[in-house]
């Protein structure tokens, strides 16, 4: 069965490249936005089976984004992956420490990429 | 005497001139050529009887007390009896009679036959002139006269009178020349005459015997006082002994005494004697009377009475002559005394030398029994000689125990020696004193030599002394000169060490001053041993609060949490417990103001000989160090994001085309050839920006500084972006001048570029975008001291406008307003922060102002190249 995934991401081609890239390689039915805002709106509507949430985006971050699905009853069980480019060890170190199901960092292999969505949520 | 005048003499009346001349000449002659008055008188007589013929002629001569004797005689034939050396009585030639001889000279004639007296003065006594014809008067003789040469055998005589001028030209009756015979014998005038010129011949003889007896009497006296003279002033001593016997000698004494009273200067009184001395048993009896065993006459309290009660001799001063001690009216005593020793006649000379009395000098004279050969017996029972005389029989008379009186010679004699005594005396007592004297003088000299010697040897004990001393203060003193040599090095090594220490403590010291990291010494207590300004600067205090004060509380030391440590928790505890060296990061110290701040420190323990003895604390404030670290942090973390991103989308789509899952769908695959394009260029722009930025940033591109016209700049600059204008539908407008900068063209067109790229991705489409250079301060105002004339160009947008609290973000890296534009305008985010590093490198400044809603400007301003004057 085909799982949902939302794309938070600011950057346009990395949503567009992502979403060809799970869409080619796994199973998944990906949806994007391009902030935050529109991630917690699509979320709630969508609920996703997971999503990968940016974390540095202008106006609302990847982390207030979380912290928001996480207080929204409606999207606080979607398991959220964390995407960022932030690659020092204590920036990773902060991001595991919230209750999210993996951190993956930028530039992600797009040939594993899928597989370790699929680990994360289950 | 009655004279009587020989009646037969008249045949030789006529006695020629020549026989009498012969006679005188020959008188003259004898008395000229004889010095001895005897033999004078003798010859005298001689001529004289011889010229008269007449049976005695004879020179009587008187005696002070008027009787006389006959001292030399010439005898006819036996014709008389010799009367030579037979004294007469004073009656016989009475005082009137004397008289007369010597006031009238005159001569009588005495004819016993014609009982006849031939009276012939030769002097006027009235008138005292010698009368011119002196011629005889006649008349009858006295009977007794008469009975008296009848007595004698006489019947005729001349006698004519011998005068003698005194010592004090004063005329005595020295005597007679008498001439006797016994028959009648008439005396003419001018056998008178004749025999008058022979008295008076006589008379000068007397004068001359005299004088020559005086001369004699001198000349002794002075013999006899040049003797005693030579004894007592004896160059050797005084020998008053000797003396003495010579004065009694020269004083026909029978005895002599000099006593000598006491002296000052202890000497003693003495006594000499010769001879007969008063008796010994008075002065016994007053000695037992008084207690006085050194008692002498001359001290006897009635010996002085006496001498003041005596009448000393007027003439011969300080001289008592006393004939005759029994009727003298000595005491009973003192006669007694010298009765017993047969004394009888005393001199005494009161031994004086300036009115000192020194002694006396005394000559006694013992009684002596006196034989007078008189020519006739005295007749007691008629002293006054009424009856005349019957016989002429010699009668020697001797007078038992008579005194001797004391000629005025003596006196004169007495007095002389007696002042050599008195001065010898003096002078011995002044040789005495001066003996003394020397003697004490001696007994000086004698304790001043011997006290010399003592002091002699004294001086060389203590010149050995001193040498000792001195050598041995030498020594020291050249120990010492060793030992301040020493000691000196030792100073200015010490000095040297001391100004090393200094040197160090000045280097340290201010070591300690300029360093930027605050020190600290603590002792094992943990109190502070130094602080140096930078700690006490960095903790909010002065230097001196923190002086000798336990430094945990003050520092409030924390953990880098802001829990407080307690004090045996933290690491400079165990510095000062362990010695261990702790270097810490990121704990907090806190200021005096209730501020804390992240330090860094290093304690390390003071050690001495292997104790602890303290530690040093370096800290410093390491919060700008943390800040940059975390903006460090942050521009790598946002270069990373920045980079990860382009390459995430590169990866991805270089995956997907790789994989050949879109070789079925070419829109999609073309879709991701050009992501990855695009991704790439971004990739490239931004690591050359980030290149870029650096090199400017760190000087490591020499701006190519040259001078330009502002307009070239400007116009190229917007050429450049007049496509993308155009595109935007932006219009781009410029105000330039012709100034010339001294800049590197290539980067100030970037910059501009830049500028202008930013105003027209922010600028709504059919707005300006005007480019306006100008100098600042404008030509017309005078610059300031400091200021250099600028150009300065705007970059005027009309977009949205900056806030004003993002006008100076902008500048930083990455820092973009609005980062959801971000992508969409494809900056890298270090546009504006490589513009000011440009603008800086070129002298110029470049700053924003903004109206949110109306637009931002951009300003840059360059230096203006002045013609003539390097920049």
């Amino acid at each position: 069965m085909m799982k949902r995934i939302l794309i938070i991401d600011d950057e346009d081609d990395i949503r567009e490249a992502t979403q060809v890239c799970l869409e080619v390689t796994g199973d998944w039915e990906v949806l994007t936005a391009s902030s935050g805002n529109e991630g917690l709106m699509k979320a709630e509507i969508e609920r996703p089976d997971a999503i990968l949430l940016d974390v540095m985006m202008p106006g609302m971050d990847g982390i207030t984004t979380f912290q928001e699905l996480q207080t929204n009853p409606a999207t606080q069980h979607i398991p959220v992956i964390l995407l960022t480019a932030k690659a020092q060890t204590a920036e990773q170190r902060e991001l595991t420490q919230l209750n999210v199901v993996a951190v993956i960092t930028k530039p992600y292999d797009p040939f594993s990429l899928s597989a370790q969505l699929n680990q994360a949520i289950t | 005497m009655n004279n009587d005048v020989p009646t037969d003499l008249a045949t030789n009346a006529a006695l020629s001139v020549d026989s009498l001349e012969m006679l005188l000449h020959r008188m003259i002659h004898r008395i000229r050529h004889s010095l001895e008055l005897s033999e004078i008188l003798t010859e005298t007589v001689s001529e004289v009887r011889s010229f008269l013929g007449t049976d005695r002629v004879k020179v009587y001569r008187f005696h002070p007390d008027g009787s006389g004797e006959v001292v030399a005689e010439s005898i006819h034939q036996r014709r008389l009896p010799s009367l030579l050396r037979q004294r007469f009585p004073s009656e016989d030639i009475p005082l009137q009679a004397r008289e007369l001889f010597l006031k009238a000279r005159q001569r009588t004639i005495v004819d016993v036959t014609t009982q006849q007296i031939g009276l012939s003065p030769l002097d006027c006594p009235d008138i005292s002139q010698t009368q011119k014809d002196a011629d005889i008067r006649f008349r009858p003789v006295d009977p007794c006269h008469v009975d008296y040469l009848t007595a004698m055998g006489v019947r005729s005589s001349v006698v004519v009178p011998i005068l003698h001028q005194n010592e004090n030209q004063r005329d005595q009756l020295w005597g007679l020349l008498v001439s006797h015979h016994a028959t009648p014998r008439h005396i003419t005038a001018q056998e008178l005459q004749v025999v008058q010129l022979v008295a008076d011949q006589v008379s000068i003889a007397i004068a001359q015997s005299t004088l020559l007896d005086q001369t004699r009497r001198r000349a002794e006296q002075e013999a006899t006082i040049n003797r005693v003279s030579w004894l007592l002033h004896s160059m050797t001593e005084m020998q008053p002994q000797q003396a003495l016997g010579l004065v009694v000698n020269a004083l026909k004494g029978s005895g002599g005494r000099l006593y000598i009273a006491a002296g000052g200067n202890g000497q003693s009184e003495q006594i000499f004697t010769v001879g007969e001395q008063p008796g010994d048993r008075l002065i016994k009896d007053l000695t037992l009377k008084i207690g006085d065993s050194t008692l002498k006459v001359e001290t006897h309290p009635q010996w002085q009475s006496w001498l003041n009660t005596q009448v000393a001799v007027t003439e011969v001063e300080n001289v008592w002559a006393i004939a005759d001690v029994a009727t003298s009216g000595i005491s009973p005593e003192l006669a007694a005394s010298f009765q017993t020793a047969k004394i009888r006649s005393l001199l005494v000379v009161s031994l004086q030398y300036r009115q000192h009395q020194l002694g006396y000098l005394s000559v006694f004279r013992s009684a002596i029994d006196i034989e007078t050969l008189w020519a006739r017996r005295v007749d007691r029972e008629d002293p006054r000689q009424l009856r005349p005389r019957q016989s002429f029989a010699a009668w020697l008379e001797v007078k038992p125990a008579q005194s001797q009186e004391w000629a005025f010679a003596d006196l004169e004699l007495a007095q002389a020696l007696g002042q050599h005594f008195a001065m010898a005396i003096h002078q011995s007592r002044l040789y005495y004193q001066v003996y003394a004297l020397n003697a004490d003088l001696e007994k000086d000299i004698q304790k001043r030599k011997q006290a010399e010697i003592r002091i002699s040897a004294l001086n060389a004990e203590l010149e050995q002394r001193v040498l000792e001393r001195t050598a041995e203060l030498q020594r020291i003193n050249t120990e010492l000169l060793d030992e301040i040599s020493k000691r000196e090095q030792a100073l200015q090594e010490r000095q040297q060490a001391r100004d090393s220490l200094d040197r160090l403590s000045r280097q340290n010291e201010l070591i300690l001053n300029s360093a930027g990291e605050g020190i600290y010494g603590l002792n094992l207590q943990g109190e502070t041993t130094f602080v140096n300004p930078a700690a006490a600067r960095l903790l909010g205090r002065e230097v001196k609060e923190l002086i000798a004060r336990w430094m945990h509380p003050i520092l409030n030391h924390s953990k880098p949490d802001g829990t407080p440590y307690q004090w045996e928790e933290t690491p400079i505890y165990a510095t000062l417990t362990t010695g261990a060296v702790q270097h810490i990061t990121e704990e907090l110290f806190w200021r005096q103001d209730g501020t804390s701040f992240p330090v860094e420190y290093v304690s390390t323990p003071i050690q001495a000989q292997g104790n602890i003895m303290g530690a040093v604390v370096v800290f410093k404030d390491v919060t700008e160090r943390q800040l940059m670290e975390r903006m460090k942090d942050e521009f790598v973390s946002v270069v990373s994001h920045e980079l990860r991103t382009p390459l995430t989308s590169i990866r991805t789509a270089l995956g997907m085309l790789a994989q050949g899952h879109l070789d079925a769908q070419p829109e999609k695959r073309q879709r991701m050839v050009e992501i990855a394009f695009s991704n790439t260029n971004r990739l490239v722009r931004l690591i050359n920006d980030i290149l870029d930025l650096e090199r400017i940033k760190f000087g490591k591109t020499v701006m190519q500084k040259r001078s330009c016209t502002v307009t070239d700049l400007i116009q190229q600059s917007v050429d450049a972006m007049r496509a993308m204008a155009e595109k935007a539908e932006i219009t781009l407008t410029v105000s330039a001048i012709a100034a010339q900068v001294w800049v590197d063209p290539d980067r100030i067109i970037q910059t501009l570029t830049n500028l202008l790229s930013n105003a027209i991705k922010f600028s709504p489409q059919g707005s300006t975008v005007a480019v306006v250079a100008e100098t600042t301060p404008p030509y017309d105002q005078p610059l300031t001291d400091h200021e250099t004339e600028m150009v300065r160009i705007a970059v005027k947008d009309q977009g949205k406008g900056i806030p004003p609290d993002k006008l100076e973000a902008i500048f930083e890296r990455f820092e973009q307003l609005d980062a959801s534009n971000a992508g969409h305008q494809g900056g890298t985010g270090l546009g504006l922060t490589i513009c000011r590093s440009i603008i800086h490198q070129n002298g110029g400044h470049i700053w924003a102002e903004s109206t949110v809603g109306e637009g931002s400007t951009f300003y840059i301003t360059l230096p203006l190249y002045q013609i003539g004057s390097s920049p």
